[in-house]
């Protein structure tokens, strides 16, 4: 598994993902953890095949006990199917998920995990004094969708927004915008129901300070291919399976 | 899912197809009870015999049915036991795959309560699901010495229907239906039985 530290302060982003034992026919997918003083949050701690190479790659940065929030954008297996471990594994851990998923998420296995659901306007994750804002996405893809800005870091995890299926070695960060652009066109327009959905998600982003925008899957954009992003989005016409 | 965990989910499953099987016979001796009880009527003294017999045919066949009832209810307490053994040995099989692939890692330690426990976990269920395959065996056992007293009851009922004159061959018709039915009983649950008797001691 890939680490790959994104952001330092007084707090930490740290990106998991390109792990080279994970199964050929299953998508690639990104973690993200904040990791502060004395707590942990994974961010779309991914499916049940990765729980153990994820797991591993986190005890290089906090202790098991310290393991204390997850985050689920939505309810995708890729996101979020390694639930039942995480439920046996931590102690005293939260799960802040849709509260629009809360019935479906549970066949997961979530017993002694607390479920906080978050309601549809969306809210916060405290973490220490880092407070993360979860901003709502729904409809891109799912249809109770969140994403997670952190003002200090000035970093947007995007979900599924901003995705990109890749190999392997693929590097962390998108160096040619221009490039990457038919690399994420499809996914976009495939997955993307919505063109209504994606512009009041563009809207509201537009208003956030941010350095680094972290989907999913795929590469993170950095810089100024964050507003390339946003722009490109804009003008991309979506959901076209129907 | 290993070999072993895949036959004990289909050795569970397979009670609650066995025992639908054997629901619908028990019902099928009440059925016979029935007629034989109406026919043992209009025979009245040529088949005094053979009444009692259709009363205690009928008592067996309904606590046959109340047992299954019963087995197939623990049944699904078994095949749920089943299903959290084989997640909590998935657990423990994963945290010490963690533990292994976090080599050096600075909190690898901290990784050592979570296998500790998933492996109580595990073993606990294990144990629970032996003691609980010996109960269901024990209730199993129950309603093959049923089936046996069936079959019992059935030689006898042969032996009045001889002396029922007229009404023999519709007597007799009734003992075989009721030795037929208790045979399938008793194969039935052997069947569960030998494939459940593996998992008490393994």
């Amino acid at each position: 598994m890939k680490t790959t530290k994104i952001y330092e302060g007084s707090h930490q982003w740290i990106m998991f993902g390109r792990d080279e034992g994970k199964p050929s026919n299953i998508i690639d997918t990104n973690q993200y953890v904040v990791r502060t003083a004395n707590r942990c949050l994974l961010l779309d701690p991914g499916g049940a095949e990765l729980f153990a190479p994820m797991m591993a790659a986190v005890l290089h940065h906090a202790p098991v006990d310290q393991i204390t929030d997850l985050f689920a954008s939505h309810q995708d297996p890729d996101v979020i199917s390694s639930l039942g471990l995480w439920d046996q594994a931590l102690t005293n851990a939260k799960l802040h998920a849709p509260a629009v998923w809360e019935g479906f998420l549970r066949h997961y296995s979530c017993e002694s995990i607390e479920y906080v659901p978050i309601p549809d306007n969306g809210g916060t994750i405290k973490l220490e004094s880092v407070e993360l804002q979860l901003i709502p996405a729904h409809y891109l893809h799912s249809s109770g969708n969140f994403h997670v800005y952190d003002p200090q870091a000035k970093i947007l995890m995007s979900g599924d927004v901003g995705a990109a299926l890749e190999g392997p070695d693929t590097p962390v960060f998108v160096d040619n915008f221009a490039a990457h652009v038919e690399k994420m066109r499809y996914w976009h327009q495939r997955w993307m129901p919505s063109n209504q959905a994606k512009r009041v998600w563009i809207e509201r982003v537009r208003n956030l300070d941010i350095d680094i925008l972290a989907p999913q899957h795929g590469r993170m954009f950095k810089g100024d291919d964050v507003k390339r992003f946003l722009d490109w989005f804009d003008a991309l016409q979506v959901g076209i399976a129907v | 899912m290993t070999n072993q965990t895949k036959s004990q989910f289909i050795a569970v499953a397979s009670i609650t197809s066995e025992l639908s099987a054997v629901m619908v016979v028990a019902k099928e001796i009440s059925l016979a009870a029935a007629n034989a009880k109406a026919i043992a009527f209009r025979a009245g003294d040529k088949a005094k015999g053979f009444q009692p017999i259709t009363d205690f045919i009928n008592e067996l066949a309904k606590e046959t049915i109340e047992l299954v009832t019963n087995i197939n209810i623990y049944a699904l307490v078994l095949y749920r036991l089943t299903v959290d053994e084989f997640q909590k040995t998935t657990a423990y099989n994963k945290f010490e795959l963690a533990a292994k692939m976090a080599g050096d890692a600075v909190y690898a330690k901290s990784m050592q309560e979570p296998v500790d426990q998933a492996k109580l976990s595990m073993q606990d269920c294990q144990r629970q699901f032996k003691r609980d395959v010996s109960q269901l065996l024990g209730q199993l056992e129950a309603v093959m010495h049923h089936a046996r007293a069936a079959r019992v009851i059935a030689a006898n009922s042969r032996i009045e229907a001889s002396q029922a004159g007229e009404y023999l061959q519709s007597l007799q018709a009734v003992a075989e239906s009721v030795d037929k039915a208790a045979h399938t009983i008793h194969d039935n649950v052997q069947r569960c039985r030998i494939a459940l008797s593996i998992y008490r001691n393994s």
